[in-house]
Formats: structure tokens, C-alpha cells, sequence
């Protein structure tokens, strides 16, 4: 017991040391690289805002299953991502993570969401994108697992609609990056022509994440239902 | 790739991130030129330089529309060229874009060398024990991928042969690979509980287990890292005391050649060309080597 509260501490002490960070390194950017360095400060600030999630996970108590488990659903969406990359995109990984927050939970969402950002750009070229795509795709399975974990049975309305808010917000947030690599700074003319040179790949994304969505979301919420209530796993926090 | 080969990972990745770190650090023409320069001239080492030509062929353009599409955002600068839609086009302006993509591009290839030196099993090596759960599930993701693949195929030809792909409507065509990708979920999500069972008999996770590493840190390992972290930091101190001060607004600065900023670039050369030199260094030893047989 002792031990769990030692522990308990222990992470939020190096969750409050990421919230100094961020600022810190943000200050930094304003003192030493006068405002003007947007793009190296915003991949640092965006691999910390990873750390905070990793930390939980690392210092909780989840079991093997649950490991492997999560490992299937993040393998699942990269080999998807494999799978249709000849339609740019078209890709299952938006819907996979906001199914596997519904089912798992918040931070299992998290983790399938910016997991398969690193693994599959292994395959696809690591970059400074993907401390972006990382934090965009894990905040996704987040707020997804957030909304969905705790009801009975998600609507599939609304996971549609989480998919195309999320297919949206992913295009968003990238578009951010794009705009801070090329300039150093940011410029919102610069901003909205790249997110109207990137409206075709919005509509997609969220197009496609419905569809996947409808398509999957049914046989696989009762699939992972069927593994939650046969193993016990992911219950102690329901 | 014969010397990042055997270089101990935590000193590949420190030069990797350092490099990354000066590439973006400032807007020096001279800088972003040597990283650049390093950047592809060592990728065409580790990838070969056919591969290079092929992916010069795809950044080159790029770099260009970006260089002229600069002006359309940006008017600021002296030396107006001509006029465009009553906006001032500036040769500062061009030049500007010309140097934020050659950043860019340097970024690009710095990456593409991270990921062809710094495979998964070294990254996993790297972080194991730091985050021990992360990276097992990574090990395991990364197991798991080609299998799925693997099963993917079977599955999608034992649907075939049931005839599932029949009908040559694409609504179906959608439909029928959601249903192969519905039973690949089933047949993995079954498999991976009982790898986990598996992996607790074996005695995952119990105190005093040891694991076997590939890697020894050796004398050229801490030569090299040693080489990189003196350089980097001589860098960014550098940078820090502005000696890689460079205006493009309003009008051009001139490229300072006094003795601080050429010393900047001559310690991000050496930092920038290093990995190469190591690299040709090993490939005549290799030949010395062998032509001696």
C-alpha cells in the first residue's frame, strides 16, 4: 500500500516536471531563438505532450494481456495502413484508434493512436511529422475513449461523427506542422492556403473514417467486448 | 553501411538528433547549405546513389515551387522584381523560400538517414529498459505486423475460393475486404491473449531477468559520440552568441566570414561530414582488407 502511494508520487511528479517543460521550452524559444524557431519548438512540445500519457502507462498496472492486446489493435491499424496505401488518404488508422478508445479506454486509445504513428512510419519514413501525427492520432483515441469508454454501448452515430471530427482535426493539426516547417513562423495566410491546397485530403480522411467506421465498428466493439468479458481484462476501470 | 553499422545506437542516436537539432536551428544560408550537402551526400552512402537520383528527382522539384510560391505569402524585402496582382514580388522574398525548403529538405534526408541507420531493433535496444512496457509492446507490434500480413493473404484467398470478390461492383469489393479484415481482427485478437499466457509461463516481468544485448560500447563508440556531443555543443553555443546571425528582411545581410562564424562553420562541416568520412574510412579499410587475401 505504502509502496503504491510511493509510486502514485512518483508519477505525478514527472507529470508536473512535463507541464514545466513545455512552458519552459516554449520560453526558451521566445529567449534565445527571438520567437522565431516555431517549427524546432513545436516538435519539442510535441513529443512532450506525449510523455505525460507514456509515464501513466508505464507506471500502471496493466498486465500482459492487456499489452498484447493493445499490440494487436496498434499492428491491426498499421497493417491497414499498409494495406490500402496505394489510395492516399484512405486509411483505417483514425477509425481502428477511435474503436479501440471506445472499447479499451482513454489511455489504451492513446496508445494504439500514437504507437501506430511510430511504427508505421518506420515503414512509411520517420520525420518531423511524427511527433504530430503521434500526439494527433493518440489525443484522437483519447478524447474517444473519454466520450465512449463509460456508456454501455456506443452509438454508431456518433462514433461516425467522431470519425469525420477527427478526420478534420487530424488535417488541421498537420496542417499546423506544415505552415511552421516552411516558414520557421507562423502565417495565417500561409495556414489557410495549406489548408485549402489540403481540403481533397480532409474530405477523404473523414470520408474514409466513416466509412470504416460503419463498416467496422459493430462486429469490432463486440469482438473486443467478447475478449474484455472471456479474459478480464480491461474491466477494473470500468 | 558498414561503420554505422557496428556504432553503438546511443551514439548513432545522439548524432542523429544533434544533426537534426542544427539543421533547424537557423535560417544561415551557409549552414543550411552544409547540412543539406551532408545530408544528401550521406544518405546517397547508406541508400546507394541510384536511390538518391530517384528521390532528388521528387525533393528538387519541390524545392523549387516552393521557392517561387514564397512571394504569394510574403512581401516583404527591398529588391522588388516585378509586380504580380499589384503585390510586390521580392528577390528576398524568392530567396527566402529558396533556403526554408533547402531546410526542409535537409530535415528530410537527415530523417531518411535516421531511419535507415536506427532500425527498430536498435531503438528498441536504446529504450528497453527506460520504458521497459512501451517497448515490449512495440516488439511485439513489430512482430506482429508481418504475420498479420501473412494471414491477411490466406484469409482474403480462402474467401476468394468461397467466393466472396465475385461481383465486380465496388461497394461489394469494399465490403468484402472490411469482411477479411473482421476475421483477421478475430483470429489475432484469440492469438494475442494466448501469447500473453504464454509469456507469463515463461516468466515475463519476474525480477532478475536478463536480456541479451547485441551491442558493446567500445573505444571508437566513445570516440565518436565524444567527436559529436564537443561539436554540437560548440555549435549551438555559437549560434547562441549570434554568430550565425543572417537577415533576409528587409534586405539581405552579408555572410559574415570574421572569425566566430567561420568557426561555426567549420565545426558544422566537421559534424555534418563526419559520418560520411567514417564511412568511406571503413569501406577502404574493407578493401585494403581484402585485397590483402
Amino acid at each position: 500500500m505504502k509502496r503504491n502511494n510511493i509510486n502514485k508520487i512518483k508519477t505525478a511528479c514527472v507529470i508536473c516536471v512535463v507541464f514545466i517543460l513545455i512552458p519552459l521550452a516554449v520560453a526558451l524559444g521566445v529567449w534565445i531563438f527571438k520567437d522565431r524557431k516555431y517549427n524546432l519548438i513545436s516538435i519539442i512540445v510535441a513529443v512532450l505532450s506525449c510523455v505525460p500519457f507514456f509515464i501513466r502507462f508505464e507506471r500502471g498496472k496493466s498486465g500482459v494481456r492487456e499489452l498484447t492486446v493493445i499490440a494487436v489493435m496498434t499492428a491491426f491499424s498499421v497493417v491497414g495502413r499498409l494495406i490500402f496505401a496505394p489510395l492516399p488518404g484512405f486509411k483505417p488508422v483514425t477509425a481502428v484508434t477511435v474503436i479501440s478508445g471506445a472499447a479499451l479506454g482513454p489511455e489504451a486509445g492513446f496508445l494504439v493512436g500514437s504507437l501506430t504513428a511510430v511504427v508505421s512510419d518506420f515503414f512509411f519514413g520517420q520525420g518531423p511529422w511524427t511527433p504530430f501525427q503521434m500526439f494527433s492520432w493518440g489525443f484522437l483515441g483519447f478524447c474517444s475513449g473519454l466520450f465512449f469508454f463509460k456508456r454501455k454501448k456506443p452509438n454508431l452515430a456518433l462514433l461516425c461523427l467522431a470519425g469525420a471530427v477527427g478526420g478534420v482535426a487530424f488535417s488541421l493539426l498537420m496542417d499546423i506542422w506544415t505552415t511552421l516547417s516552411l516558414d520557421g513562423t507562423f502565417l495565417w495566410t500561409r495556414y489557410a492556403a495549406n489548408v485549402a491546397s489540403s481540403l481533397p485530403f480532409m474530405a477523404i480522411y473523414a470520408l474514409s473514417n466513416v466509412i470504416f467506421l460503419l463498416a467496422l465498428s459493430k462486429p469490432f466493439l463486440s469482438k473486443l467486448d467478447r475478449i474484455k468479458t472471456k479474459y478480464a481484462i480491461f474491466s477494473e476501470r470500468k | 553501411m558498414k561503420y554505422f553499422d557496428r556504432l553503438h545506437p546511443v551514439s548513432a542516436l545522439a548524432y542523429f538528433l544533434s544533426m537534426l537539432l542544427i539543421a533547424m536551428l537557423t535560417m544561415h544560408p551557409v549552414i543550411i547549405s552544409v547540412c543539406y550537402l551532408s545530408g544528401i551526400i550521406f544518405c546517397g552512402m547508406l541508400t546507394g546513389y541510384k536511390n538518391l537520383l530517384k528521390s532528388l528527382a521528387y525533393s528538387l522539384p519541390l524545392t523549387v515551387i516552393i521557392a517561387v510560391t514564397n512571394p504569394l505569402f510574403s512581401h516583404r524585402g527591398e529588391t522588388i522584381l516585378f509586380f504580380l496582382n499589384d503585390n510586390p514580388v521580392t528577390q528576398e522574398s524568392i530567396l527566402y523560400g529558396v533556403f526554408a525548403s533547402l531546410m526542409l529538405m535537409s530535415v528530410f534526408y537527415w530523417c531518411k538517414n535516421y531511419s535507415a541507420v536506427m532500425t527498430s531493433d536498435k531503438f528498441i535496444y536504446l529504450f528497453g529498459r527506460i520504458i521497459p512496457k512501451l517497448s515490449l509492446v512495440l516488439s511485439l507490434i513489430l512482430a506482429f505486423i508481418p504475420k498479420m500480413k501473412r494471414k491477411f493473404r490466406e484469409i482474403d484467398e480462402a474467401q476468394k475460393a468461397l467466393g466472396i470478390y465475385a461481383s465486380k461492383s465496388y461497394v461489394d469489393k469494399i465490403r468484402s475486404k472490411m469482411r477479411v479484415l473482421s476475421i483477421l481482427l478475430t483470429d489475432s485478437l484469440e492469438n494475442s491473449v494466448e501469447t500473453a499466457d504464454s509469456m507469463r509461463a515463461r516468466g515475463y516481468g519476474l525480477k532478475h531477468r536478463t536480456s541479451y544485448a547485441l551491442y558493446r560500447f567500445g573505444l571508437s563508440d566513445g570516440l565518436f559520440l565524444a567527436a559529436t556531443l564537443a561539436l554540437a555543443a560548440a555549435d549551438v553555443v555559437l549560434i547562441i552568441f549570434g554568430a550565425s546571425s543572417f537577415n533576409f528582411y528587409p534586405a539581405l545581410s552579408a555572410v559574415g566570414f570574421s572569425a566566430l562564424p567561420c568557426a561555426l562553420y567549420v565545426c558544422i562541416a566537421l559534424l555534418g561530414f563526419m559520418s560520411f568520412f567514417a564511412e568511406v574510412k571503413e569501406n577502404v579499410l574493407w578493401r585494403l582488407l581484402k585485397s590483402k587475401i
